[in-house]
C-alpha cells in the first residue's frame, strides 16, 4: 500500500470534517501508523474523534507556540518509534481583528499571533522533528495552504500568513534537503471545515470555485486534498520539495470563469 | 418539558460541560449556558455517541435553545438506552 510502515505525526484534526481527519483516515487505510496532536480546548474533541478512525490512535497535546510542548511531543514520538517518516502541518489561527475585514486596523500583536501560529509553526515543527525524520531516512513534511498568490475577500492577515507559509516551506526545504527531508504544501480549494466556518467571507470563495474550477469542486469533501497530502507523504514523490501543489479543481490556473 | 432525550441532553451538559443543574431549562440557549462554537462541536459528537444520531457541523452551529436541540435530536430518531 501507498504508506506501508510509514510513521506519521498528524496535527490539526479537530472533528471529522477536518482535512487532517481525512488524511489520518486515508493514511491508516494505506498502511501508516499515526499519532495525532491536539490543542487547548479542542483536545477533548480530537480525543473523541481519534476513537472513530479505522484504528483508534493516541492524541498528544501540542501548542506549537510552546517550545516545551514541541520537545515533549518529539520525546514521546522518539520513545514510541525511534524515527519518523512524515509530519502533517494543518495549523492556522488568526485573532478576530486579523481576519474577516478591517485589514488596515489590525494591531501588530494580533498579526504577530497569526504569523506565530500559522507561519512560524511550520519551521518550528521542522526543527523539532528534523532529527527523528533524519533517523527515519529523510521523510516528508506536508502543510495545508490556501493560495496566497492573490488577495481574497476577508482572508486578510491569514492570507499574509499563508504567503509566509509558502515562503517558509521553500526555506525549510532548503535547510532540510541535505538530510533527505522533503517539505511541501497543498493549496486546497475552500472546504467547509470548522476552521473555514469561522471565516466571514467563505461564501464568496465558494462562488468563485463554482464558476472557475474546470474540474468542479465540492466544498463538503476534503478527500481530494487528503489524497494529495498522502501522495506527498509517500515514496512516490521523491524529487518534489519546496513545492505548492494545488488541489483546487484547477482554479489557480484559470484567468476567467469557465461556466 | 420532560423526555428521555431531554434528560440525556441535560445529563450531558451537567456531566461533560460543567453546566450547573439549575441553569438547565428548555428555554435556555447554549450561549446562556456559556457554551461557544467549539463546545457545540463537542456536544454534537457527544450526542452522536450517546444517542446514535448525527448532528452536522451546520446544524451544530445553529443550535439555539435546549428545546430546539431536543426536537432536532428526536426528529433524527435519537434513542436513549434504558428509556421506554
Amino acid at each position: 500500500m501507498l504508506l506501508d510502515d510509514k510513521r506519521l505525526v498528524i496535527t490539526g484534526v479537530l472533528n471529522d470534517s477536518s482535512i487532517a481527519y481525512s488524511v489520518a483516515r486515508l493514511a491508516q487505510q494505506q498502511g501508516a501508523q499515526i499519532v495525532l496532536t491536539g490543542f487547548g480546548r479542542g483536545m477533548r474533541i480530537t480525543e473523541r474523534i481519534a476513537q472513530r478512525l479505522p484504528e483508534p490512535v493516541d492524541v498528544l497535546e501540542l501548542d506549537v507556540t510552546d517550545d516545551s510542548h514541541l520537545e515533549r511531543v518529539a520525546g514521546s514520538v522518539g520513545d514510541r518509534w525511534g524515527g519518523l517518516d512524515g509530519v502533517v502541518h494543518a495549523i492556522g489561527f488568526a485573532p478576530d481583528s486579523a481576519i474577516g475585514g478591517g485589514f488596515l486596523q489590525t494591531p501588530w500583536a494580533d498579526v504577530a499571533t497569526a504569523l506565530h501560529v500559522s507561519t512560524y509553526s511550520l519551521a518550528a515543527l521542522g526543527r523539532t522533528f528534523a532529527p527523528l525524520l533524519a533517523a527515519g531516512g529523510g521523510g516528508s513534511i506536508v502543510g495545508l495552504d490556501f493560495d496566497a498568490a492573490v488577495a481574497w475577500p476577508a482572508y486578510d492577515w491569514m492570507g499574509v500568513a499563508k504567503a509566509g507559509l509558502e515562503s517558509c516551506c521553500r526555506y525549510l526545504a532548503r535547510d532540510l534537503g541535505a538530510q533527505g527531508t522533503r517539505v511541501n504544501l497543498v493549496a486546497a480549494g475552500p472546504l467547509r471545515t470548522i476552521a473555514a466556518r469561522s471565516i466571514a467571507g467563505f461564501d464568496s470563495y465558494q462562488h468563485v470555485w463554482e464558476k472557475r474550477a474546470p474540474l468542479g469542486w465540492d466544498t463538503g469533501d476534503p478527500e481530494p486534498v487528503a489524497r494529495v497530502v498522502c501522495a506527498l507523504l509517500s515514496d512516490w514523490t521523491p524529487a518534489i520539495t519546496g513545492e505548492v501543489v494545488h488541489a483546487d479543481g484547477g482554479v489557480h490556473a484559470m484567468g476567467a470563469d469557465v461556466r | 418539558m420532560s423526555s428521555a432525550v431531554y434528560d440525556k441532553v441535560k445529563e450531558l451538559l451537567i456531566d461533560k460541560f460543567g453546566v450547573s443543574e439549575d441553569e438547565v431549562s428548555p428555554e435556555a440557549t447554549f450561549s446562556d449556558l456559556d457554551l461557544d462554537s467549539l463546545d457545540l462541536v463537542e456536544f454534537a459528537l457527544a450526542a452522536e455517541e450517546e444517542m446514535g444520531v448525527r448532528i452536522s457541523d451546520e446544524e451544530a452551529e445553529q443550535l439555539d435553545t435546549l428545546d430546539d436541540t431536543v426536537k432536532l435530536l428526536e426528529k433524527k430518531g435519537a434513542t436513549v438506552e434504558g428509556a421506554g
